[in-house]
């Protein structure tokens, strides 16, 4: 059975150019999970390194060193596709920050299946090189020293990623709910939950952002939340 | 373009020694040079110097596997003609990138990548990429200059796309001749419209500093095509050049004894075309690198070349000044001021060290002072023409230079050792004076012209 037709990231995401019939191929070999806040994704079998789709929900890809460290090296969002090469040998894990749903596949026959479609074969491509857009972003993140300028990238990085434009006092600007509590937030900028609220404090009070609810936040100046983000 | 020669030419500067370039010598890609490998060193003293490193790294990552094997390679590489095996390796690498990445402290910053091979592009450009996120966030990426060897045979509308979309800037074009003959007598044909094509698709694509491999003393090359490829090359505004001597060593390379070697050109013949070569690409306006690169003079290789900022590491001459340089991938070298490591060469046992998540270096040798010492002076007489000497040095080396001394290919100004221009075609020959590993080096390497 495919629940293709019924899939909520269908629209977006990098299976979207299959046909029906394709899309029932590839459906068959694919897994569907149901991930709760905080679980870990199960890897099938060993070896199996696996790609898949974000149906729904956001989840970091995190890597633990030698010393037991956790670092997080990227978000996923709704119709993100997780195609980095890694799976129950290597160290890194992907965590739902939500509650999600992902389908997966075992990375060789999505890859051979892509091989005999080119339009898949061809937003593969295209996917992974945004993936390598937003690593490089993230890495740039997180190679930031001053916790204004990781609050302020992570911000303009959601802003983009999940903003939609909003009237704010007559302007144009950017409104987003966050996914993630400031805890989450803490914990992948590293910085102390107190810190990511005075940042968050800071930004509002210079008119920059806005927060009108608990988890919502308006980008009212996108501008000058690219100059903190530059900050050294 | 294209004058013929005038005033003062090459030809009429070197003259021809063949009592000096009796003796193969290195071609110094490093100092103790790959002969010198023992396996006494291996992976513990890989990851010591791993963890001392700092400050500015290089990588190279290598990528075994070619569409087609060319009969003249001697490259450690294999056809890519099963996908599973190909999948396995660049699982290995994936794996080897994380150890490796543990291992380097925060300190180290990585900025330039460098893909050789074989043929890098015989991957899928979607692995291409996944490899590149892979450096990214395993490393401390900054700003890197990526550089990638490609096969103008399989350079598709994916791939130009895909170095476009990754901010590749130089690349390599394995060109060797543009003489369809000689192209079938080393079994690597690919018609000249190809590289034209493939130049203007990798320049669509963002690449601002192209090379093409080149070479001379080909079975049945005569000078006349010699030249044509260099004024193909000129035409087609390659911003580097890198004109090897073909190398004939059958009993080092086993795929070579499908060449024809009767038609080989000898060594004074060599000797003409090396010469040729270098007084066709300055009058086409290159700069001269090192002793067969060429470089147009807008491009960070001709800049080196001129401000004293050119080295020398496993690809050559570069303007790479960093002093460590980390290999990845089966038989890749790691460079270190004291230690020189290679990867297990065998692309199976390299991927069982790796499931076993064991970093594979098997043979090296450590530098001590005497080596930093002579790899110094052979470096800066390579990339350079000149360097000091310590006294005691001297002593030992001074009947072995007297020959090169005689001819006035040599000077000492103080304690400085100077090449003459037309010491060029020996400059190999005299770095390996200070070479003490040298003692009978006959059958070992190649000519130096």
């Amino acid at each position: 059975m495919s629940s293709c037709a019924q899939c909520s990231a269908r629209e977006s995401a990098i299976c979207q150019s299959l046909s029906d019939a394709d899309l029932d191929r590839l459906s068959s070999a694919g897994r569907h999970q149901t991930l709760q806040r905080g679980q870990t994704v199960v890897w099938q079998g060993d070896e199996s390194l696996l790609v898949g789709n974000v149906i729904d929900g956001v989840l970091k890809l995190s890597v633990t060193s030698a010393e037991g460290k956790d670092q997080t090296l990227g978000i996923m969002f709704q119709s993100d596709f997780i195609g980095r090469p890694f799976g129950a040998k290597t160290q890194h894990s992907v965590v739902a920050l939500t509650d999600a749903h992902i389908c997966t596949f075992r990375r060789s026959s999505f890859d051979n299946f892509a091989r005999q479609h080119p339009e898949l074969e061809h937003s593969l491509l295209q996917r992974t090189l945004i993936d390598l857009d937003r690593t490089r972003e993230w890495m740039v993140l997180l190679g930031r020293k001053s916790a204004t300028a990781r609050v302020a990238s992570f911000l303009l990085a959601m802003s983009e990623r999940v903003g939609s434009a909003a009237e704010a006092g007559g302007a144009e600007a950017l409104r987003f709910e966050l996914p993630l509590s400031r805890q989450d937030m803490a914990d992948l900028l590293g910085l102390t939950i107190e810190t990511v609220s005075r940042q968050i404090t800071a930004l509002r009070e210079q008119g920059i952002i806005e927060t009108p609810g608990r988890r919502s936040i308006v980008v009212l100046d996108a501008e000058r939340l690219g100059d903190c983000a530059e900050e050294a | 373009m294209n004058r013929l020669p005038s005033g003062v030419s090459t030809l009429a500067m070197w003259t021809y020694y063949p009592e000096l370039l009796s003796t193969p010598v290195p071609r110094y890609t490093s100092y103790p040079t790959a002969a010198e490998f023992g396996d006494d060193v291996g992976s513990a003293d890989l990851e010591a110097a791993l963890a001392g490193a700092d400050g500015d790294v290089s990588l190279y990552v290598h990528i075994p596997f070619c569409e087609r094997i060319c009969w003249y390679c001697g490259c450690n590489t294999t056809r890519n003609n099963r996908a599973h095996r190909l999948r396995s390796y660049l699982d290995a690498l994936h794996t080897e990138i994380a150890l490796v990445g543990e291992r380097l402290p925060a300190t180290a910053r990585v900025r330039r990548i460098a893909f050789g091979g074989g043929s890098p592009n015989a991957i899928e450009p979607v692995e291409f990429v996944r490899l590149m996120v892979s450096l990214t966030q395993t490393f401390r990426v900054v700003d890197p200059v990526i550089s990638v060897e490609i096969d103008p045979r399989s350079v598709t509308r994916a791939w130009a796309d895909t170095l476009a979309g990754v901010g590749v800037r130089q690349a390599s074009l394995g060109v060797q001749t543009f003489d369809l003959k000689l192209q079938e007598a080393i079994g690597r044909v690919q018609a000249g419209h190809l590289i034209a094509e493939c130049t203007e698709l990798l320049r669509k694509a963002g690449i601002r500093s192209l090379n093409f491999d080149l070479m001379y003393g080909l079975p049945g090359q005569t000078l006349a095509q010699l030249e044509d490829t260099l004024r193909q090359a000129a035409v087609l505004e390659a911003n580097r050049i890198a004109l090897f001597g073909f190398a004939h060593v059958p009993h080092l390379i086993p795929r070579q004894r499908q060449i024809d070697a009767t038609a080989l050109p000898d060594q004074a013949e060599r000797f003409t075309m090396a010469a040729r070569g270098l007084d066709l690409l300055t009058d086409a306006g290159y700069t001269p690198v090192g002793f067969d690169h060429f470089a147009l003079p807008g491009d960070p290789l001709a800049q080196a070349a001129v401000s004293g900022r050119l080295h020398r590491n496993f690809q050559g001459f570069t303007d790479d000044p960093a002093p460590v340089l980390i290999g990845l991938g089966a038989s890749a070298i790691s460079s270190f001021p004291r230690l020189l490591v290679q990867n297990e060469k065998n692309t199976g046992r390299y991927q069982m060290m790796l499931s076993q998540r064991r970093l594979t270096a098997t043979r090296g040798i450590e530098r001590d002072a005497d080596d930093r010492t002579r790899a110094g002076i052979i470096e800066n007489l390579l990339c350079a023409g000149r360097a000091r000497i310590p006294a005691a040095l001297l002593r030992t080396a001074s009947r072995c230079l007297a020959p090169f001394a005689e001819r006035d290919l040599i000077k000492m100004e103080g304690d400085v050792l100077i090449l003459a221009n037309a010491a060029l075609p020996y400059a190999r020959t005299i770095a390996a004076v200070f070479d003490r590993y040298r003692i009978d080096a006959t059958r070992r390497f190649s000519a130096a012209v």
